[in-house]
Formats: C-alpha cells, sequence, structure tokens
C-alpha cells in the first residue's frame, strides 16, 4: 500500500470542507430547491401545493417557450462559432510583443468590464432610428433605414452584435493565453520546412490550441445560452417575441405573472439543454481525440 | 500607544455618533426616474418641473421641514416590482413604494399591503377628502391600502406650430383635432402632406403598455365588457377587433412614427419630428416649460387633449394613478408615525405633483384657482369624467398589459393578423389568470 494513502487521514477531508460547504450551500442546495419548487403551484410569497409534473407539461405544451428556445438555439448558434472565430483571428493578429498590440488587447478586452447596461445603452444608441449611428449611416447614403430593434429578424442580429462585442474579450484573452504556450521551435522547424502560413495554421497552432477552442466553445456555449439582459434591454425581447430568450421566458413567468413553479420548471428545462449542448460538444471533441489516436 | 488608542476611540466614537442621534429613518422606493445632479439638494419646490424634478424636491423639502426623519430614496427603473417582489419575498421590503392603482390588488390580496385607515386619520385625513376615482382605486375590502397621489391617463400631445403649417388651426387658434376615425386619417394625411412628418408620434418599440393603454382606451370607447368576468379576458367580438383595426390602419397609411422607443419617442416631438404625441399627463409640465422657451420646436405652440372619442358608443378613456403604500413588515411607532407625517405632506402637496401634469387626487386642490389656472388644464378637465380603469378585480395587470401589449404590437407592425394576435392575446391572458 503507498505511504501517501497509509498516512491519510479522515481530517484531511476538512481542507475541502470551505469550498464545499459553499457548493452545497449555493448550488446544489439551490438546484434541489429549484426541482421541488417545479413540481409545486406556488407563487413568489409562497402557497406550495404539489402537483407532480404539471409545470413541465404546462411549459412544454406553451407555444411563447418554444419561440424562447428556438430564438435561443439560433442565438447560440450564431453567437457562439462568431465568438470563437473572432477571438481566435484577434488573438492571432495581437500575439505580438509590440506596443501596438498590447494596446488594442486593451481596447479589445475593455468591453468586457461594462455592465451589461452601459453596453446596451452603447448598442441602443447606435441602432436607434432617427438619431441612432446606423439611421445617421443610412440616411447619408440615401438608403432606407433599418428598425433594427424593432424590426423581425433584425433585432434578434442586433443584440447578436451587442452580446459579441460585449463578450469577445474573454476568449480572446483564453486564446492569446494558449499561443504563448506553443513551443517555439515548432515554428522554427516549420520555417525551415518552408511552411505556408496556413499549413502553419492548420498543422501546428490549431492542432496545439484545440483544448482552448474546446474550453472557450463550451464556456460560450453556457454563457450564451442565459442571454438575458442585453434582449431584455434592447428589445424587451420583441416585435412579437422574435428575439425573447429562455431566461427571459423564465424572467416573465416567475416575476411577471409571479408563477414560481412554472419558472422553475422552466429553468429546469434550460439547465438539462445547457448540460446536454455542453456534454455533446465534450463527447464530439474526445470521440475525434480518440479517433486521431 | 495611548494616542493611538485615544484617536481610535474618538474615531469609532464618531463612525457611531448617527446611531446616537437615532433619527427615525424612512426607506421610499420609488419610479420617476433620478435628477439629483439638477435637484439633489433643492428644497424649492415651485421651481421643479417634471415628475422627478417635483418629487426631489418634495422629499427634500419635507426633510428640512423635519429634522427629526431621514428619508433614504431608491430610485427604482419603471415599474419597479421586480425589486419590490424580491424584497417582499425576503422579508426586506422598504417602508413607502410607489404603485399604480392597477397593480395594487395584486399586493393587497396576497396581504402585503398594510392598511392605512388609521395612519391617515392620525393625520386628518379623511377618505372624502380625496376624488371618488381617487379613493376607489385605492380602497379595498373596505380599508384604505394607498394614499392615492394622482390619476393619469394617455393624450394627445399637439405641437400646434406645426398644426398650424398643416391648415390644421381654427379661427380661435385651436388645434383642429378629429373627432371620428374618417377625420384622423382626412386630417393625419393633410398634416403629412403639408410638413413631411408623421401626424402622430407613438411609442412603438421595446414598449408594450403603450399599444395596451390606447387599445384599453379604443374598446372603453365602444362600452366593451372585455372583462366582464374579471377572471377572463374575451377579445373575441367584433368591438376588439375593430379597436386593433383602427389601430394598425393608423400605421399602414403612414401616419404615425415607427420604430420609436419611449425616450426617443419623447424627444421626436420635444424635436418637432411630428404632429401629436400620444403619450401621458406627466409630460404636460415638461413639454409647456419647452413652449415658453425661445427658438424650440414647441415654442409658443404646445396644447394638450385628451384623446378623441372614435367611435361613437361612450366618451372614454383609459385612466391609472399612482398611490403611495406602506409594505408589510415590521415597523416601531415612530417610524409608521413619521410615515404619517410624509402622508401628510405628500397630501399637502398635492397642488405641486400635480403641476407635471397628472390630475390631483385631493379635491379641494381639483376646484382651487392655483390648480385650474395652471396652463391646459381646462383642456383636459373632462378627463377627470371620461377616466375609466379596468375592473380592480382582475389581477395581474401588469402581466397581462406585457402580453396584449406584445400581440398588438405584432399585428399592428404587420408580424400577425389582427385575428390570430387577438386569439394569442385571449388564450396567453385567460391562461394567466386560470393560474394564479
Amino acid at each position: 500500500m503507498a505511504e501517501s494513502y497509509r498516512r491519510s487521514r479522515w481530517s484531511n477531508g476538512l481542507f475541502v470542507v470551505p469550498y464545499l460547504s459553499v457548493f452545497l450551500t449555493l448550488l446544489v442546495f439551490p438546484l434541489g430547491w429549484g426541482i421541488w419548487l417545479s413540481l409545486n403551484k406556488v407563487d413568489l410569497f409562497g402557497g406550495e401545493r404539489f402537483i407532480g409534473l404539471k409545470n413541465y407539461a404546462r411549459v412544454l405544451s406553451d407555444p411563447i417557450f418554444g419561440q424562447a428556445v428556438k430564438n435561443t438555439v439560433i442565438f447560440v448558434g450564431v453567437s457562439v462559432p462568431t465568438l470563437v472565430i473572432l477571438g481566435l483571428f484577434l488573438a492571432l493578429a495581437l500575439n505580438k510583443t509590440t506596443k501596438g498590440s498590447s494596446f488594442l488587447r486593451g481596447v479589445f478586452f475593455a468591453s468586457s468590464i461594462l455592465s451589461v447596461t452601459i453596453v446596451t445603452l452603447i448598442w441602443r444608441i447606435v441602432f436607434i432610428p432617427n438619431d441612432g449611428l446606423m439611421s445617421l449611416i443610412f440616411n447619408y447614403f440615401g438608403w432606407q433605414p433599418i428598425g433594427f430593434l424593432s424590426t423581425q429578424g433584425w433585432s434578434l442580429f442586433s443584440v447578436g452584435v451587442a452580446t459579441v462585442w460585449w463578450c469577445i474579450g474573454l476568449p480572446m484573452m483564453l486564446f492569446l493565453a494558449a499561443l504563448q504556450q506553443i513551443p517555439k521551435d515548432l515554428y522554427e522547424a516549420a520555417a525551415l520546412d518552408n511552411a505556408t502560413r496556413w499549413r502553419v495554421l492548420t498543422r501546428i497552432t490549431l492542432p496545439s490550441i484545440k483544448s482552448t477552442i474546446m474550453l472557450v466553445a463550451v464556456i460560450q456555449v453556457v454563457m450564451q445560452f442565459q442571454l438575458f439582459g442585453q434582449a431584455q434591454l434592447m428589445t424587451n425581447g420583441g416585435p412579437a417575441g422574435s428575439s425573447r430568450p429562455i431566461v427571459m421566458y423564465i424572467y416573465e413567468v416567475g416575476f411577471l405573472r409571479w408563477d414560481i413553479g412554472m419558472g422553475a420548471a422552466a429553468s429546469q428545462i434550460l439547465f438539462l439543454i445547457i448540460l446536454c449542448a455542453a456534454m455533446l460538444q465534450y463527447w464530439i471533441s474526445t470521440r475525434k481525440e480518440e479517433a486521431d489516436a | 500607544m495611548k494616542r493611538l488608542l485615544l484617536g481610535t476611540t474618538a474615531i469609532s466614537v464618531l463612525a457611531l455618533s448617527p446611531i446616537a442621534n437615532a433619527n427615525t429613518t424612512i426607506e421610499l422606493q420609488r419610479f420617476f426616474g433620478a435628477c439629483d445632479a439638477e435637484y439633489g439638494s433643492s428644497i424649492d419646490v415651485s421651481a421643479a418641473v417634471g415628475e422627478c424634478g417635483i418629487i426631489t424636491t418634495l422629499v427634500n423639502k419635507f426633510e428640512a421641514d423635519n429634522p427629526g426623519i431621514d428619508v433614504k430614496v431608491t430610485t427604482v427603473e419603471w415599474p419597479g416590482y421586480d425589486q419590490l417582489n424580491a424584497q417582499l419575498a425576503s422579508r426586506s421590503a422598504p417602508d413607502v413604494v410607489s404603485m399604480h392603482y392597477s397593480a395594487m390588488s395584486d399586493y393587497q390580496s396576497r396581504g402585503l399591503l398594510v392598511p392605512l385607515d388609521s395612519l391617515l386619520k392620525e393625520q386628518g385625513i379623511q377618505a372624502t377628502d380625496f376624488t371618488d376615482a381617487a379613493i376607489s382605486s385605492v380602497t379595498k375590502e373596505d380599508k384604505i391600502y394607498a394614499l392615492p397621489f394622482d390619476n393619469w391617463t394617455m393624450l394627445f400631445h399637439v405641437n400646434t406650430n406645426l398644426m398650424k403649417q398643416a391648415g390644421l388651426i381654427d379661427k380661435n387658434d385651436n388645434p383642429v383635432l378629429p373627432t371620428n376615425r374618417d377625420e384622423l386619417f382626412a386630417q393625419g394625411q393633410q398634416f403629412k402632406n403639408a410638413t413631411q412628418q408623421p401626424y402622430l408620434i407613438q411609442i412603438s418599440a421595446n414598449e408594450t403598455a403603450a399599444y395596451a393603454r390606447i387599445f384599453y382606451t379604443l374598446m372603453m370607447q365602444q362600452d366593451s365588457k372585455f372583462f366582464a368576468d374579471p377572471s377572463r379576458i374575451d377579445l373575441s367580438g367584433e368591438d376588439a377587433k375593430a379597436a386593433l383595426t383602427l389601430m394598425k390602419e393608423i400605421v399602414n397609411k403612414g401616419l404615425s412614427s415607427q420604430n420609436l422607443d419611449y425616450p426617443a419617442a419623447v424627444s421626436a416631438f420635444a424635436n418637432g419630428n411630428g404632429g401629436i404625441a400620444v403619450n401621458g399627463t406627466w409630460l404636460i409640465g415638461s413639454y409647456d416649460a419647452q413652449s415658453k422657451e425661445a427658438n424650440n420646436a414647441l415654442s409658443d405652440g404646445y396644447r394638450v387633449f385628451p384623446v378623441p372619442q372614435f367611435f361613437s358608443q361612450k366618451d372614454a378613456t383609459y385612466a391609472d394613478g399612482h398611490g403611495w403604500v406602506v409594505p408589510r413588515g415590521d415597523r416601531s411607532d415612530e417610524k409608521m408615525a413619521a410615515i404619517g407625517k410624509l402622508f401628510k405632506f405628500l397630501y399637502d402637496n398635492d397642488y405641486e405633483w400635480a403641476r407635471t401634469g397628472h390630475l390631483p387626487t385631493v379635491k379641494k386642490v381639483i376646484t382651487s384657482n392655483e390648480f385650474t389656472s395652471l396652463p391646459h388644464r381646462s383642456d383636459i378637465a373632462k378627463i377627470t369624467k371620461t377616466g375609466q380603469a379596468l375592473p380592480a378585480e382582475v389581477l395581474r395587470q401588469f402581466a397581462i398589459q406585457d402580453i396584449l401589449g406584445e400581440e398588438l404590437g405584432s399585428a399592428v407592425n404587420g408580424n400577425k393578423s389582427i385575428d390570430d394576435a387577438l386569439k394569442t392575446a385571449q388564450y396567453r391572458i385567460n391562461d394567466l389568470l386560470e393560474n394564479i
């Protein structure tokens, strides 16, 4: 028996108690409570009555929830690849030790420190009709102005633009950190072999950072499925619910309609969707790695 | 070391001195916006303009007049019920909260509001001091649950400079407004042709309340009983179709601004980008002040009128109001007495609040010379008679407004057919009401 195992004591487990207590209090307990609430007819101020899976049946048969799921999946499907590709592009472009690139890293990361209120205020000024930046540009060229925040299709696009602008800093920084871990001798060897830039990118750079690409993708999938503030403040989910994400549906049901049971049921469904999406992504990537090996 | 100890003790004593002073603190939570930069230290109520300016200076003045009472104000984003719900659920609600009459039944029916009969009585305020419309809105099960502060409705704010340009001014210098639907379209087209501006400035983006309020008005003008049963809405009749068709036709004929959210719509009218702003009473004070300044789009060119009667059955307009409530919670007698004083002060200053454009709730203010001599009040006086609320028994009126506004907006902007929008709105609202 190994020495370390023989010397282990139950009291060593105390080291994880601080983390475990926070984890149980702030994550496991609310999750369990949320599941319990989803099985009850309950409003914000109590009055619990067990009703089994009726809340789930109501959520799943609600066409507004179906529309919110569709909106969110489209949003994640477009915004996550955009964030990954754009973040990678910026990281590759700024992976230098010049003063200019350091300055630009700061510039591109700066938006990440803003609150959602400020971000949406800025993009509202860009997209609003009459005095908005886009409106001025359209008028300058004599084009018919577009109601970016109030036209079906454009509203979700506008929320996506604001989101990408806001969230691009983290993927860029993670990619930069990964790029700087790639051994320089790989590039020197490629240079000796007269490898083209494209070949260097596809044969050295991307394979070396594929675990970071997966990490960024999973983080962004989890984050973007939780889209809320931008949609609420920029479009209020409209027009005709075309930019209402799942979290906004949960908020409306729970806080505006006071139907906490139904809101909790929708939350559990969102939890499952995020879990499945992240697991699927992880499964695809590990399966590919195994196939490569 | 001794000096250090003495110094630390002195600082501790100073830090704790507010506790020693023990002023009574009232936590007041309100919407109406934030304007501390302009009015944060002002106590000159008569010089203040607009909802935010007047309520801020009123609170400042109350604090100055009552040195033993501090009012800690928290300004919330309109309407602020999310925060209040969270506070009530966690038993940390503020002492005084601004609340719409239409939202009051939700809270009162769950026992979340404190009855104010004895508190008002102690201050010498009688129920009969208030207008019938106001006191009936805050009275539930024979108890008063709020200090009624105002009544409001949507109005036609008119830019008479542009109306003159369009030839829509009569010989007495009054703007010519439509008295039926045909006149609305004819005058709207005339205005548009002459000024190249939209006839109406309406809030249509990122908004649900404005659609719902106008729809309620058009339904009430048809004497529709769409909430005959307070637990069900009926939008299946021709009345609902006629109301929504009118709203849609205004947009289809290009007579209304498009894609404007609330702030954009307010500033569009102020900048002269349209003839008539369909907006609330609360803007009268600000637009009137602007009209008295030189060299702007509204200079000497602002009037305001009730929404015209487009259906012959009844002269009616949807109305609501603001009141001050005390949420459930443990409070000392001193604090309740301080709240009583604050309510008496607000009651005494109902005229000042009425300068915003809202209708006063105190009878003696309505009949006072100072109120009737305020600009535009004679033009909108009839809304005290034509103003009509939804039945008080209808719960979740804000959630209903959101659902209804969303569906109406979908039809008006061409994302859904009128029939589909009304059918969906009815289904969603009734699903909400059935599951309370």
